[in-house]
């Protein structure tokens, strides 16, 4: 009645993967194309040309080395091999490669930078939260301490 | 009551066999019904519109995937359940419907699992397969939000609805079967001529979407389900749930 495990059985799963992976249909930017406007799409987003405008996905952005964008980027995870000039806001991992090349404030949870990355802007990451703003009293001027430190400035 | 559509391609001999096993097994299942040839030169809807009032509940499309966009997109609006019996070659369409070709696509015709399907429209004509732009000077925009251009002016345009669209790789072919729900654009940007004139193509540009506009100064032409006509201006866009169709199980949507 129940098959018993076999190579053959789960080679048959990983293939049926395999090809629902490439049937997933994901938005590419080709390398001679230029994308004007509010670029937004609800899957996976390739950018291997120019996009100038706002890139939006709540997926995986893949921009690739010689690409272009910009614009400001919001995204679920990204990889940066590109040019980005704008900010960028990722609601989970950004990993920049060592040909990335970032010019605006980045905002994510989790930042992986190769070394030749170069990023010129604030890093602004989830975990960590600025001490706590205190009143000096007077004339309602707030004093905030330890603010400085808790943003990197990386040139 | 069944009607079935067959394609002028199978008087040739070498589909007799084929046909006569398709026929056996529907009269075993208890489907078989009348039978309707099309030439090159018939009015599919004004054919179906007249089984109908003879009281046809389903018509069912016997040929390739050419048979099938031309029999769909005038006949998309007539509101009737539609079945397809794929037989020959050029059969891309019925993969993507899960639909077996030759006489095993009885069974699927005998089970009735109906699907609607979505159908793309553009300048007042539906079209069911594909749609194509040879090499054009045009530019894009897609839902009203961004535009699409190419540096090298020239770009190939094909929309998919429900044939997968092949190209040419580096090493082998890539197929991407469309999605049910949106249509999707590739878009590939003439790069060069390569020897004897061949045009090369940058690898496509995908942009699945559900409205766009497409444009040129210079009129262009476009190939729609084996129609031909040209145009400096289309709007296409996704009209959905349109057609009711017998699938199969291993449908790819």
């Amino acid at each position: 009645m129940f098959q018993k495990p076999s190579p053959s059985i789960s080679l048959n799963n990983n293939e049926d993967k395999l090809h629902q992976a490439q049937d997933e249909v994901e938005t590419v930017v080709g390398p001679s194309v230029s994308v004007e406007g509010d670029f937004s799409s609800e899957g996976n987003i390739v950018v291997k040309g120019t996009v100038s405008g706002s890139v939006k996905t709540s997926k995986r952005l893949t921009v690739e080395k010689g690409a272009k964008i910009f614009a400001n980027v919001r995204a679920g995870e990204a990889v940066i091999s590109g040019e980005v000039r704008g900010d960028v806001k990722i609601s989970d991992k950004l990993e920049l490669t060592s040909t990335a090349r970032v010019a605006g404030d980045i905002d994510c949870k989790v930042l992986a930078v190769e070394p030749g990355a170069l990023i010129y802007g604030k890093v602004l990451m989830k975990g960590i939260e600025p001490e706590k703003k205190e009143k000096l009293g007077g004339f309602g001027r707030l004093k905030v301490k330890g603010e400085e430190e808790n943003v990197a400035v990386l040139q | 009551m069944y009607v079935y559509l067959y394609d002028n391609f199978l008087k040739n001999k070498k589909f007799d066999s084929t046909l006569r096993a398709i026929e056996t097994r529907l009269t075993d299942f208890s489907i078989a019904g009348k039978i309707v040839r099309l030439q090159n030169f018939t009015n599919s809807k004004a054919v179906i519109e007249d089984e109908i009032k003879k009281g046809a509940s389903t018509i069912v499309i016997v040929g390739n995937d050419a048979t099938f966009g031309q029999v769909l997109s005038s006949a998309a609006t007539c509101g009737i359940t539609f079945g397809f019996l794929p037989v020959g070659g050029d059969n891309t369409i019925a993969e993507v419907l899960g639909i077996p070709i030759g006489e095993e696509a009885c069974n699927v015709l005998s089970r009735r699992r109906k699907v609607k399907l979505d159908v793309g429209w553009f300048n007042n004509r539906y079209f069911v397969s594909q749609l194509h732009i040879p090499p054009s000077d045009i530019a894009v925009e897609y839902d009203e939000k961004f535009k699409v251009s190419s540096q090298s002016k020239k770009m190939e345009l094909v929309i998919c609805n429900l044939q997968p669209y092949i190209w040419k790789g580096d090493k082998e072919d890539v197929v991407v079967h469309p999605q049910d729900g949106k249509l999707e654009a590739f878009l590939r940007p003439v790069v060069k001529r390569g020897i004897f004139g061949r045009q090369k193509y940058e690898d496509p540009s995908i942009f699945p979407f559900e409205e766009m506009i497409v444009f040129s100064r210079t009129p262009f032409v476009v190939e729609a389900d084996g129609k031909e006509s040209k145009e400096t201006k289309i709007k296409i866009h996704l009209a959905k749930k349109k057609i009711e169709m017998v699938v199969g199980k291993e449908r790819k949507f």
